[in-house]
């Protein structure tokens, strides 16, 4: 290789030759996957090692992000070029640099950041004094000295302030030296900081690794190469995307979704909020307005344009249409999101003004996806799932010797049914695909107990493919704490599709330790427990796909023999007739052409 | 003594016979037999003793590594099983960990919801429950709700049953109490216990290991049952032992109660085999590396030692395992990967392969798309006519036909398309080494590499250069190392016990106590054997990680009764792995022991060095096929070399022969670069010395 290993003044970016551009791409990808690897293994807080909240990436000196551990979280690794670029602004703002050496912390939902709590920690990556790129990890911090205990459930902050510190481009090392008044000030205002700020050392020992191994990459193939390969692959990543949407016929497509907001709100703006979606399809282009979507509410449900509302847009459109199921692995990376355009009114919920509170934009993000999927289900109807259940995270906590513990859990949503398949059952969903916590681990760290986790057995969306079932839950304080909810999903019911049943809502009731019992809206903010109450968690149920009628009746009876649905419900919903073990085919038939002619 | 490795591949069965009073080592190869192959071992082993004129009665030991339970899972043909489990969590092993196997997918499967290894209607609950950290009863097992439970599952039509209780590993006793109602009231299933199999936290993983164990577990102990019947009634008195995937063996008995533990096994008796074969060269540090048709699997040797993988990342057919197992790392890489463009029009090879059936287009079988072996073919690294040694030749044209038609799409000429599919495939290959060496701590230039199976020495030497790993070993018999592999292992136990103890507090009494229980354990199952106490070695090693952490840290433990002291030492060297591993370390956090561990290692005869053959003539001329010329990159740049091709039996010994050069032999072919330089060495293996890179 004659070029050099630093960027050039002119023409770096030339022209790589295709088994350069595999071998660097397999390259980048490894450097991704051991950055994830490393940081799941050293981490402290469940939320990122066991829930997998965390991102990894490394992005080039234009913010495109070139490579991604497959680990991580969508909703943590997508937005890391968009931290990249806030961090560029704030620098430059103040009239700063970067420089060898620096690390820099990162978490504003204005500047990038998908919420507070998602801090980023990033390493500009230097060969001979000039920055060839970043290598940076993000992760779900437990707290981050918000009004109340944990990330989660802040359901009830006014503004950004109230959410918890506000890092803006903060060198924690300024060319190699430790910034010790900042480590200082975070275990000062963080709860459980013990945990926090040894995650925080864990993220920048991952992010130290990446840029080391990104040197050795361009030190090996010299950086036009690298870049010339990453060019490459983002420019394949970009045909891959554009073909796809080809595909669509040209046209506008368009969806409304509903979010529960707050439901015990007396201000008609704060509950049962719409978002609404228009996708225009041109050639290879899709334009995604949310024009119509309510507006900001001064309440914590606002979504940050850029890091969650962007990342909701590119990741479903792409679950979809590139999907790693159909066309095998596909590397992410930041040419699969040029051919879309995505337009927002500014003081919608989906483009707030600060200082409009965002913490708990994680669940109407969700609802966008939904929203984008049911957009282009008349388009792609074998490419989508019908209505997609919602999530939900309680945020437990509690004070022991003097100490804080913050255990944040994710309640699994369900898919709807699918073209050929039913929906799946019980997962995270969308941009999200956190993991839940081992019973036994729970139980043999912290004072709470699991009394049951299983699937529901009232409810069972019918569809030709049924709509995925949801999880019951039920957590029981042993000793005295606190709590609080943020989801959503608890009164709108996922859609069906093509004649298939409407899903089911999630509930969320809390039985006291002293008999009295009350069904909880989707977000409440922190309140007292005692030793002896209860939630009982029943996760929502997605969206039927085609009529019911229509459902192979073997499957029918496998739902009926695994205990989901009755013979009644069989019967009633499906027109199959089931006698003993088996299907009694003629009375089925029988009863299937009656129902058909109603 | 004499001694038979058996191992059962996809098309062949490798046996290998060692005589352990002569060092005397012979080799057989028999078809396998798909639908029974115990009928393929069986051949095997009457016509190796019959053409050898060795007496039957006199073989000791039968060595056997059988893919019966793998391919069980991969197929997804196992038992109709049933599960009795805590009342109120009857769907662990649906939900698992509420994770989608992709990100990016609407599409997807979920390999535990759309293939259950236990239905739900086949899923029964009982009212029992233990809760942490000592125990403690919540509710009492419920003995009429277990006999209930069983009888429905026999009238179901279940024939294995796994008892599957949250906190078993605390306290084992109520599925043990459920695992004897179940034998009383349905005395002909297969019983397995969560805590039996995998005494570890994690419910989803433990039960769905559980569960595993019960699917597979009625084949494989008929499997073992008729082995051992056909091996007596041919008047073999050879023990049985079978293959396990912790790099041990086991007695025939304990594999049929336990068959999950030989899930990966395969790749297992390859590492041994090739460790084997580099200490033979007085080589301690060995990365293995095993490349057949569809996978290679690389493993590491440091100092005779193998690393173990973490409980967390051990899986099959997408299901999580919780089984001890040599840490071997595996990717779709190998002579049959397919060269292919995907949607954007990336280059790319692997990780689909064309198989055996139809195979490389080379094959002549029909295979219309381009491989690796193709690539190898078309750069003449391959020899026609001496595929495996003459059994088979090879189609040149079809080969090029693939490649040039591959070459044209791609826009690349086609010998440079053929060299591409080799330097992509390569560099994965090498990124693998990679994540298991320098992604470690471990720097991958003080090592060997080890490269067999019958594509890893057509590819050894060029992987090594991508690594700056300096030698390359290619074993005597380099397709059938894992047979091999059979002859070195010793038995191996593994007992394990979670503990939760936190520096600081740790229960010195409780800790030796679960110790010494363990070994003891151990003690009698080996006693059970008939060895004797200077034949069994125990090891102790914990599980550690910082409190508040998910991923353990295997440490081991010095000798000695466990105390302040040795605690201090064992934390020590907690935090220097733990910096190695990763990185980085939190010296003055505490430290948590999740699990302790005692392996048992009951001593077997192995195989020794073999005697080289005096007799043969050895030199540059008579090892000459003839030369024809094959394609490399040197400077850059893709040339063609006037390339010599040798018969490795009649290689001169000691003597350093420059690349290129292509080495001949029946069951694989060496690929020397023109860079590098080889020799015989007296152990029979065939040395490369990596040059200078490309």
């Amino acid at each position: 290789m004659t070029s050099s290993s630093v960027p050039g003044k002119g023409d770096n970016r030339r022209a790589v030759d295709p088994i350069t551009a595999s071998v660097i791409q397999g390259a980048l990808e490894s450097i991704a996957v051991e950055m994830g690897y490393k940081l799941m293994r050293m981490a402290y807080s469940s939320i990122i090692r066991e829930s997998e909240d965390f991102g990894a990436a490394i992005v080039d000196v234009d913010c495109r992000q070139l490579c991604e551990s497959k680990q991580s979280t969508p909703l943590q690794s997508g937005p890391i070029p968009g931290y990249i670029k806030g961090i560029n602004k704030s620098l430059a703002s103040r009239g700063e640099e970067v420089r060898p050496g620096d690390v820099i912390m990162h978490n504003d939902p204005y500047g990038g950041s998908s919420h507070g709590p998602d801090v980023l920690f990033a390493i500009p990556v230097f060969i001979d004094d000039k920055l060839v790129g970043w290598s940076a990890t993000t992760a779900h911090h437990l707290d981050i000295g918000s009004l109340s205990p944990g990330s989660c459930g802040i359901v009830d902050a006014m503004d950004v302030y109230a959410e918890g510190l506000q890092l803006k481009a903060i060198k924690v090392f300024d060319q190699g030296k430790k910034n010790d008044m900042v480590w200082h000030m975070l275990r000062d205002n963080i709860r459980a900081s013990h945990l926090v700020v040894d995650d925080m050392e864990a993220q920048i020992a991952a992010a130290r690794i990446g840029a080391e191994r990104f040197i050795a990459l361009i030190e090996r193939y010299s950086y036009d190469t690298v870049m010339g390969a990453s060019e490459a692959l983002m420019d394949a990543s970009e045909k891959m995307m554009r073909d796809a949407i080809t595909k669509i016929p040209d046209g506008v497509y368009t969806a409304t979704g509903h979010i529960d907001g707050y439901e015990y709100s007396e201000n008609p703006k704060e509950k049962n909020l719409p978002i609404v979606v228009t996708l225009t399809v041109e050639g290879s282009d899709i334009t995604v307005d949310l024009t119509g979507t309510a507006d900001q509410v001064d309440l914590p449900i606002n979504m940050p344009f850029e890091g969650t509302v962007d990342v909701a847009i590119w990741l479903t459109i792409r679950s979809i249409l590139v999907d790693s199921a159909t066309v095998g692995y596909v590397p992410q990376n930041s040419g699969l999101t040029r051919p879309i355009k995505i337009v927002a009114p500014k003081g919608s919920l989906a483009n707030p003004n600060f200082p409009a509170p965002v913490i708990a934009r994680f669940t109407p993000g969700l609802m966008i996806a939904d929203t984008i999927m049911r957009a282009l289900a008349p388009a792609v109807p074998q490419q989508i799932s019908a209505g997609v259940g919602n999530l939900k995270v309680i945020a437990f906590s509690g004070l022991e010797k003097g100490q804080h513990w913050v255990h944040m859990e994710i309640f699994e949503g369900a898919y709807g049914g699918r073209y050929g398949k039913d929906g799946m059952d019980a997962v995270d969903t969308l941009y999200a695909n956190t993991r839940n916590n081992p019973i036994e681990d729970i139980e043999s760290h912290l004072p709470l107990r699991v009394n049951r986790y299983e699937m529901r057995e009232d409810m069972v969306p019918a569809g030709k493919w049924r709509g995925g079932i949801g999880a019951v839950r039920e957590f029981t304080f042993l000793g005295d704490g606190g709590y609080s909810v943020e989801g959503e999903g608890h009164l709108f019911k996922p859609w069906g599709f093509e004649g298939g049943q409407e899903g089911d809502p999630a509930t969320l009731r809390f039985d006291r330790h002293d008999g009295s019992t009350e069904n909880l809206p989707s977000k409440l903010p922190y309140r007292a427990a005692k030793t002896g109450d209860k939630f009982i968690a029943h996760g929502p149920c997605g969206g039927g796909y085609g009529k019911p009628l229509e459902r192979d009746p073997e499957d029918v009876l496998d739902d009926v023999l695994d205990g989901y649905i009755g013979a009644d419900t069989a019967k009633a919903d499906y027109g199959v007739v089931v006698s003993g073990t088996a299907v009694d085919e003629a009375a089925t038939a029988k009863l299937r052409q009656s129902m058909a002619a109603q | 003594m004499k001694l038979i490795g058996v191992d059962v591949g996809g098309t062949f069965t490798d046996l290998v016979l060692t005589d352990t009073s002569t060092n005397q080592t012979i080799i057989h190869k028999v078809p396998t037999t798909p639908h029974d192959p115990s009928e393929g071992v069986m051949t095997g082993l009457i016509e190796l003793c019959e053409r050898n004129e060795i007496d039957r009665a006199s073989i000791d030991h039968v060595l056997h590594g059988t893919t019966i339970a793998t391919n069980a899972v991969l197929e997804h043909n196992g038992s109709v099983t049933g599960m009795i489990t805590t009342k109120g969590y009857r769907d662990i092993i649906h939900i698992g960990r509420h994770q989608r196997p992709e990100h990016y997918s609407i599409m997807q499967e979920i390999p535990w919801q759309d293939r259950p290894l236990i239905k739900r209607r086949h899923r029964k609950t009982v009212t029992e429950r233990i809760a942490p950290p000592k125990g403690e009863v919540l509710e009492a097992l419920n003995e009429e709700e277990v006999r209930e439970a069983a009888r429905a599952l026999k009238a179901e039509g279940v024939e294995s049953i796994a008892v599957c209780f949250l906190f078993s590993y605390i306290d084992p006793s109520h599925e043990e109490r459920a695992r004897a109602i179940v034998q009383e009231e349905y005395p002909e299933a297969f019983v397995t216990t969560s805590s039996d199999i995998s005494p570890q936290f994690r419910e989803f993983e433990r039960f769905t290991t559980a569960a595993m164990n019960a699917f597979v577990g009625p084949k494989v102990r008929n499997y073992v049952k008729n082995l051992e019947e056909s091996i007596s009634a041919s008047g073999l008195k050879a023990d049985l032992h079978i293959m396990g995937s912790n790099g041990g063996v086991a007695t025939a008995s304990v594999v049929a109660e336990r068959p999950v533990f030989t899930l990966l096994s395969g790749p297992a008796a390859g590492v041994l085999g090739g460790a084997w074969c580099g200490e033979l060269s007085e080589r301690k540090r060995l990365i293995t590396f095993d490349v057949g048709g569809t996978s290679a699997d690389i493993g590491i040797v440091t100092d005779g030692r193998f690393g173990e993988a973490t409980a967390r990342d051990t899986s099959i057919a997408g299901f999580p395992l919780m089984v001890p197992m040599i840490d071997i790392h595996t990717i779709g890489a190998g002579g049959g990967s397919i060269a292919w463009q995907d949607v954007g029009g990336t280059f790319r090879v692997g990780p689909r392969s064309a198989g055996s059936q139809p195979g490389p287009a080379a094959y002549g079988r029909g295979g219309t798309l381009p491989t690796v072996t193709d690539a190898n073919v078309v750069l003449g690294r391959l020899s026609k006519d001496n595929f495996l040694g003459g059994e088979m030749s090879l189609d040149g044209p079809a080969a090029e036909a693939v490649i040039s038609e591959f070459a044209n799409q791609i826009g690349l000429k086609p010998h440079e398309c053929a060299e591409g599919i080799l330097t992509i495939i390569n560099a994965s290959m090498a990124n693998a080494v990679r994540s298991r060496t320098v992604q470690k701590g471990i720097d991958p230039r003080e090592y060997a590499l080890v490269a067999f199976g019958g594509a890893g020495p057509l590819h050894g030497a060029e992987v090594a250069a991508e690594l700056d790993i300096a030698e390359v070993i290619i074993p005597p018999y380099p397709g059938i190392t894992s047979a091999v592999g059979l002859l070195t292992t010793d038995h191996k136990y593994d007992a394990i016990k979670t503990e939760f103890q936190v520096q600081g507090d740790i229960d010195m009494e409780r800790l030796n106590r679960d110790f010494d229980a363990m070994q003891a354990n151990l003690r009698k199952q080996f006693k059970a054997e008939g060895l004797s106490e200077d034949e069994m070695k125990f090891e102790r090693a914990g599980d550690f990680r910082y409190a508040g952490q998910g991923y353990e840290l295997r440490i081991d433990f010095p000798h000695g009764k466990v105390d302040e002291a040795l605690m201090t030492q064992v934390f020590e060297r907690f935090h220097d792995l733990h910096l190695g591993e990763y990185g980085q370390n939190y010296p003055d956090s505490p430290v948590e022991l999740v699990n302790a561990r005692v392996t048992g290692v009951g001593q077997m005869p192995k195989i020794q060095a073999e005697v080289v053959d005096e007799s043969t003539d050895r030199s540059l001329e008579a090892a000459l096929v003839r030369r024809d010329s094959s394609m490399f990159r040197v400077d850059g740049s893709l040339q063609t070399f006037e390339t010599p091709y040798f018969r490795r039996d009649n290689l001169p010994l000691n003597e350093d022969i420059p690349g290129p050069a292509i080495v001949l032999q029946k069951d694989t072919t060496t690929v020397v670069p023109p860079t590098c330089t080889f020799r015989a060495d007296l152990s029979g293996n065939l040395f490369i010395k990596v040059g200078g890179k490309k």
